[in-house]
């Protein structure tokens, strides 16, 4: 342990601790910085995060200084004050400031940093600013603005050391470095869109959200990505009804601060045009109470013959499938579809959020060929909650052949297709709920927007069916179930899913 | 005027560069005595003792270094920087030039001294003839068994590399050069850790100025005793000045340090050329402060005297400035150079240099005004001690002296050009 002294206060901090992050704890507030993040090496190119260390000649970057024993530490000094200042207007002086048209603009260290150590009076005239290239496309994704850039290296080095594919640089030097891609070269790997989030100016910003919305309108949810397995924690930004992005929210057991660029783009499925929006009957549009009605008549007071849960579905989704039938009449499957290519960083070849769900549920998986056999054995209406699993050709068969199929589910499709009762359920932007991801980990997910068209809920769906076929109480509320749910399947006490933990949760507490 | 050839008693003659001659005259007998008898430690020891200072700018004591290598490193890697890019410095290439062997053998002693098997010559792009002489010395060491296995059968290995830069003023700091050599791009490293701990390919590696490892064979024939007895207390030994501009006999002399200026400006350099008169003089190449005549003509070369009257020994590159010298258009030569070769990895000197430049120009330009003064003098406060490498400070400190020394001319210019319009000399490369 280290004990040092920042800002006249004395803290103590392990050996080896980063003094940029003893700084931040001592003031409560980061240093101000571009270059610095604590999962890329330390840089020390911008220059900022200078901290004034008794005994030294010079200011020191605290990026690259570790805290030492009897070290006294000053960050709100005057020439501390006047250095930062300085060098934040040498950021500035080439920079076009051409916020009003940024997508930054809102969330860019710039301005933020700006406004506490701002020098204000510009001394630069346009003319005579450094002209670089603009709104040069340099990946499916990623769009550049050279002018913009502060050339703090965050992008090039996560190429370098994260995804290892190296598709950036800085060429040229002096005040004509800028930062691109080599010739013949696209920024075109899975994670690409993680360099927008590290840009701390608007030099990368995202093609898919370019001047969609300002930032400061956006309002946001805690959510789970529901492209794979893994269930990167996400930041569900939102406005009006409208997912505008998925931001990678902080989670150290599960993504870090990344997030792949195909999880990034499921929120484009909330506002599919394919969205199933009103319950449909025999392919006829009719009401909730409608539906009621003529689902009431064919259940006729029995169970369905079959329950076929998607891995999509939420885990109290599953629950409530659970009880609507007797064991060996729930099913899960195929067990094959949702498998792809996977990669070593995060995405899983599992395109499922919540299969991990199935398991603790004790919910079969079963191939495409058994799946098909047990659907056509099924005695009375086949429900199926979630997903479309009659995109499978062998599955799509069986349902085909059905008497009566209820599909729980969100969006047109073969399963849709082949069903005599559609019930439009709400996606996971539009709902509360929890996965469990490819760890055992049990995470919760927020309600962000509001549900389009008649969408409901798959709970509120699901209880009302338990209550026409079961004498079982419809669940009052989400905790009443979730409380349910805990008592079922995890020890007395051991998990208040209204309040899950931060990072998640692993029933045991193991790591798996 | 005493004669002192430590470094240079082969300058001039057509024949030095040739290992025979350098046999002849004495040579590789240092390296015969080292290998013969000595433990790294005691070459090590000896070369602290002799008070050698790093001759490359910084005057860092070359033992020391030295001594910073981690005791057991398993490989250890030396770098001879001749990368000489400092404006008005050449003393290098006459070392290379004329007398390369004596080099090779102050790299095979210090390459010894540190335990280090595998050295690189790193020679900056633009000297092309160096290249091939030192090539060439090269080539002749391993025939004669001075380089190569087990050389003169002490059972030490070394093989040494020339290696050609690429013409960046920035691969003479040290991690720039490392990295260049590395095949990355040619900046500097954040410091800690320093080269002598982890430096090419992450190893413990040294990198010494040419003219530093040249005194070294010097050092161990005759004792650190008879350095330390030349030169001043702290600044021992000889040193190299190149020296340029309208003197009567400009070139490269071998002084010891602490030789009154005056005396060298007059004994040596034989005063100004015909009429001529003495404005300034930068001493040590052109990023230290300039000194007007009147205060450096009582001041002493060495490394404390230099400091203490406001300027830095640097790397021994006398720029002798004559009164006919338009110190404005001085400075835009010496702004340009800066903001040409700053790597532009710190944001203070990247845009920094730039933005000196600019200011320079419009003064130049004849669109200066008074408040242009005081944001030059701002714009140096943006970057002096703020960044990886010296380069900021290098181009600060001759901006500022420069403000500081002759703002008269400054003011003079802006108020000249305001009515006859701009100054229509415009250094190479710089016209509009």
């Amino acid at each position: 342990m280290a004990k040092l002294t920042i800002d006249d206060q004395e803290y103590e901090f392990p050996d080896g601790t980063s003094l940029f992050d003893a700084c931040r704890e001592a003031r409560g507030e980061d240093l101000p910085h571009f270059c610095y993040h604590p999962d890329l090496p330390v840089a020390g190119v911008c220059r900022l995060c200078q901290v004034e260390v008794e005994g030294m000649p010079k200011l020191t970057i605290a990026c690259n200084t570790t805290v030492r024993d009897g070290m006294v530490v000053h960050t709100r000094s005057e020439k501390v004050r006047k250095a930062v200042q300085q060098i934040l207007e040498m950021h500035l002086i080439n920079h076009p400031v051409d916020c009003p048209i940024c997508d930054q603009a809102g969330e860019c260290g710039l301005q933020n940093q700006y406004m506490q150590y701002g020098l204000y009076e510009s001394k630069v005239e346009i003319k005579a600013k450094v002209k670089k290239h603009k709104a040069k496309v340099i990946g499916p994704y990623v769009i550049l603005d050279q002018e913009r850039c502060v050339l703090c290296s965050r992008c090039v080095r996560f190429c370098n050391e994260v995804t290892k594919t190296g598709e950036l640089g800085i060429f040229n030097r002096g005040d004509r470095a800028e930062v691109d891609v080599a010739p013949g070269v696209e920024l075109d790997n899975n994670y690409s869109m993680n360099t927008v989030d590290l840009c701390p100016v608007g030099a990368l910003t995202s093609r898919d959200f370019r001047f969609a919305k300002r930032v400061w309108m956006l309002k946001s949810a805690q959510g789970v990505c529901p492209g794979c397995a893994t269930g990167c924690n996400v930041r569900i930004d939102h406005e009006g009804g409208r997912v505008y992005r998925l931001k990678p929210r902080y989670n150290p057991e599960v993504n870090g601060r990344w997030m792949c660029d195909r999880g990034r783009m499921t929120y484009k499925q909330v506002h599919d045009e394919r969205r199933l929006l009103a319950p449909l009957w025999n392919g006829k549009e009719v009401s909730w109470a409608e539906i009621q009605e003529h689902l009431a008549r064919v259940l006729d007071g029995g169970t369905p013959g079959l329950v076929l849960v998607s891995p999509h579905a939420s885990l109290e989704e599953m629950f409530l499938a659970g009880k609507l039938v007797s064991g060996g009449a729930i099913v899960s499957g195929p067990a094959d579809q949702h498998r792809e290519q996977g990669d070593d960083l995060l995405l899983d070849a599992d395109r499922t959020p919540n299969r991990k769900g199935l398991a603790v549920l004790d919910i079969p998986e079963l191939s495409a060929e058994d799946l098909a056999r047990r659907i056509g054995a099924a005695e009375g209406p086949v429900l199926v909650l979630g997903g479309d699993p009659g995109r499978d050709e062998t599955v799509g068969g069986a349902l085909q052949g059905c008497d009566t199929v209820v599909f729980l589910g969100t969006h047109d499709g073969p399963t849709a297709h082949g069903a005599q009762f559609v019930l439009p359920l709400a996606m996971w932007a539009e709902k509360a709920g929890t996965f469990v991801n490819r760890q055992g980990r049990w995470q919760g997910f927020q309600q962000a927007v509001a549900r389009p068209g008649s969408v409901r809920e798959g709970w509120r769906v699901m209880g009302e069916i338990l209550s026409l076929v079961a004498d079982s109480a419809v669940p009052r509320s989400l905790g009443a179930l979730r409380s349910e749910l805990v008592a079922a399947v995890l020890s007395e006490g051991e998990l208040d899913m209204d309040r899950m933990p931060e990072f998640g949760f692993i029933p045991g507490g193991g790591e798996r | 005027m005493k004669e002192y050839k430590l470094l240079s008693a082969r300058f001039g003659r057509s024949d030095g560069h040739k290992l025979a001659v350098y046999e002849q005259e004495g040579g590789y007998q240092a390296l015969r005595k080292v290998l013969g008898g000595m433990d790294a430690a005691a070459v090590r020891e000896t070369v602290k003792a002799s008070g050698l200072r790093g001759r490359g700018g910084a005057g860092f004591p070359t033992g020391v270094k030295w001594g910073f290598v981690p005791q057991g490193a398993e490989k250890v890697y030396f770098f001879v920087n001749a990368d000489e890019s400092e404006p008005g410095t050449f003393k290098d290439r006459f070392l290379l030039d004329y007398d390369p062997h004596q080099t090779l053998e102050g790299t095979i002693i210090s390459c010894f001294a540190v335990q280090a098997h595998l050295a690189f010559i790193y020679i900056r792009g633009e000297f092309g003839w160096l290249i091939d002489r030192v090539q060439a010395a090269v080539d002749e060491a391993y025939r004669a068994g001075y380089l190569g296995k087990d050389i003169l059968g002490s059972g030490f290995d070394l093989d040494v590399i020339v290696h050609k830069g690429a013409g960046a003023y920035i691969c003479g700091e040290e991690t720039g050069l490392i990295n260049s050599v590395e095949g990355r791009k040619g900046q500097p490293n954040i410091k800690p850790p320093f080269p002598a701990v982890a430096g090419y390919l992450g190893q413990p590696t040294i990198v010494n100025n040419v003219e530093s490892v040249a005194s070294v064979p010097w050092i161990i024939n005759n004792g650190p005793e008879a350095y330390k007895a030349i030169g001043t207390e702290k600044s021992p030994g000889t040193k190299l000045f190149s020296v340029s501009g309208p003197v009567r006999n400009p070139g490269v002399y071998e002084v010891p340090l602490g030789i009154p200026f005056r005396e060298f400006f007059q004994d040596y350099l034989g005063g100004m050329a015909d009429g001529e008169e003495l404005k300034a003089v930068i001493v040590g190449g052109s990023s230290v402060p300039v000194l007007p005549a009147a205060e450096i003509m009582n001041v002493n070369l060495d490394y404390e005297s230099l400091q203490q009257a406001g300027t830095m020994l640097g790397s021994g590159g006398m720029i002798v400035i004559p009164e006919s010298c338009d110190m404005v258009e001085l400075i835009q030569v010496l702004m340009h150079f800066y903001y040409d070769e700053s790597c532009g990895q710190c944001t203070p000197c990247r845009e920094g240099t730039g933005w000196l430049h600019k200011l320079v120009k419009k003064l130049r330009g004849g669109e200066g005004t008074a408040a242009d003064l005081e944001l030059l003098e701002h714009v140096c406060g943006g970057m002096a001690g703020l960044t990886i490498c010296p380069l900021a400070d290098a181009a600060v400190m001759p901006m500022r002296s420069f403000l500081g020394k002759f703002r008269p001319e400054f003011e003079a210019l802006i108020q000249e050009t305001a009515t006859t319009g701009p100054r229509t000399r415009w250094p190479r490369g710089e016209q509009e």
